[in-house]
């Protein structure tokens, strides 16, 4: 499908769509500023890189709003602020541990929530576990892919709030392999962007 | 007396570096509230490594102005838009393993005095924080650190022709390391006392 990535200026958005790996994936970038006066009606699904500056998003909620009630695909990813301006989106912070891994038998507190979904398929629970920026609470009906123990989701599928598909994580891997830091973000984006391109398909 | 502007890169963050006693004064304002005046007021611009480069560039030749007047820049990240027509873009060294990501120091500069460089190699013995490549040093730049494995420039101090100076450094932000129980945390304050002491003190 038609994907358009969002770009917040930012080394590691540049980085992250640059890639070669990963440049094939995308049809078209926009400027995050930029939103708020892009026609999105060309795409099929808008790619919201992790860590963008809020008030751009906030801004172009409309429009946001307006392609999920044609249907389309809106991929959210972590650190996005997206309880402010994505449909049905309930986010908790939590403490954001960077070092849990580094006590051996630690536990990274996440858990598959649906073994059977086509990009926990491709990706597998590793390729999700670095740390989490908050969880979200999954809406009636949607799908989390990566639950916590505390009884929240890290990655859900929301088929259901709005005519359109969301997929929203509190996940930040455009950052860490943008920095080139983190291996499990990069073999994350292996897994999630070639399946998000071919249509997320089931 | 030194005025500093603080451009923040993301609205809802808010760093500890600007609660430093030493932060006193410093005036943070968003990348996206930038005006052309600021260039033609301010005597430092702190730069953090999530800035949105694209907007910065945009600014490019108010940057120019600024630096020509006297200005010092601080910037921090990987420059990968045309911020300053004279700096090339980020180069990412080979190696990816830690003996790739030692540190070591080849010029002295106020801003580390006292920071070992050990604290600069490793974070909780995990290496790769301080630098994973480099914006290529203009001639004349003075580099403070480098990698030891390939030589990749981490950060340098350089004295501009035309006026003004930089502080670069080609990864994460020099002051995310405020809060640490290392040496490194000395690296925000003494950073400010640099730019308020008149910075002409130089490298």
């Amino acid at each position: 499908m038609s994907m358009a990535f969002i770009d917040g200026g930012t080394y590691y958005h540049h980085a992250t769509r640059n890639d070669p790996q990963f440049a094939p994936c995308f049809d078209a970038c926009i400027y995050a500023p930029e939103l708020d006066s892009t026609d999105l009606s060309p795409f099929d699904c808008i790619y919201v890189a992790s860590r963008q500056d809020p008030e751009y998003l906030l801004r172009a909620r409309p429009r946001f709003e307006a392609f999920l009630a044609a249907g389309k695909t809106l991929v959210v990813m972590g650190d996005n602020q997206a309880q402010d301006w994505v449909p049905g989106v309930c986010w908790e912070s939590t403490p954001v541990n960077f070092w849990w891994w580094l006590t051996p038998g630690a536990d990274s507190g996440l858990r598959l929530g649906a073994p059977e979904h086509p990009l926990v398929k491709a990706v597998g629970l590793d390729a999700f576990t670095w740390h989490r920026h908050g969880q979200l609470q999954v809406p009636a009906g949607a799908t989390s892919l990566v639950n916590t123990v505390e009884g929240g989701s890290v990655f859900y599928d929301d088929r259901v709030s709005t005519p359109g598909r969301i997929l929203v994580t509190t996940l930040d891997p455009c950052y860490h392999h943008g920095s080139r830091f983190m291996p499990s973000t990069t073999r994350f984006l292996r897994g999630f962007l070639p399946w998000l391109a071919a249509g997320a398909p089931d | 007396m030194t005025s500093i502007l603080y451009l923040r890169a993301i609205g809802h963050e808010f760093p500890s570096f600007l609660a430093l006693p030493e932060a006193e004064g410093v005036i943070a304002r968003h990348v996206r509230e930038l005006g052309e005046a600021d260039f033609d007021r301010f005597d430092a611009i702190l730069v953090p490594a999530h800035i949105d480069q694209r907007a910065l560039a945009s600014h490019s030749a108010g940057l120019t102005r600024f630096l020509n007047r006297g200005g010092t820049l601080v910037f921090n990240g990987h420059l990968v838009y045309p911020v300053l027509p004279e700096l090339e873009s980020f180069v990412p060294a080979p190696g990816g393993h830690l003996d790739d990501l030692i540190v070591e120091r080849v010029g002295e500069h106020p801003v580390f005095a006292g920071v070992e460089v050990q604290d600069l190699s490793f974070r909780r013995g995990v290496a790769g924080f301080y630098g994973r490549g480099a914006n290529p040093p203009p001639a004349g730049a003075v580099v403070l650190h480098r990698l030891k494995a390939d030589g990749s420039p981490l950060d340098w101090y350089w004295e501009r022709p035309q006026g003004g100076r930089i502080l670069m450094h080609g990864g994460n932000t020099l002051w995310m390391y405020v809060d640490d129980d290392t040496s490194a945390a000395r690296i925000g304050p003494q950073l400010l006392c640099w730019l308020k002491a008149g910075i002409h003190q130089g490298a």
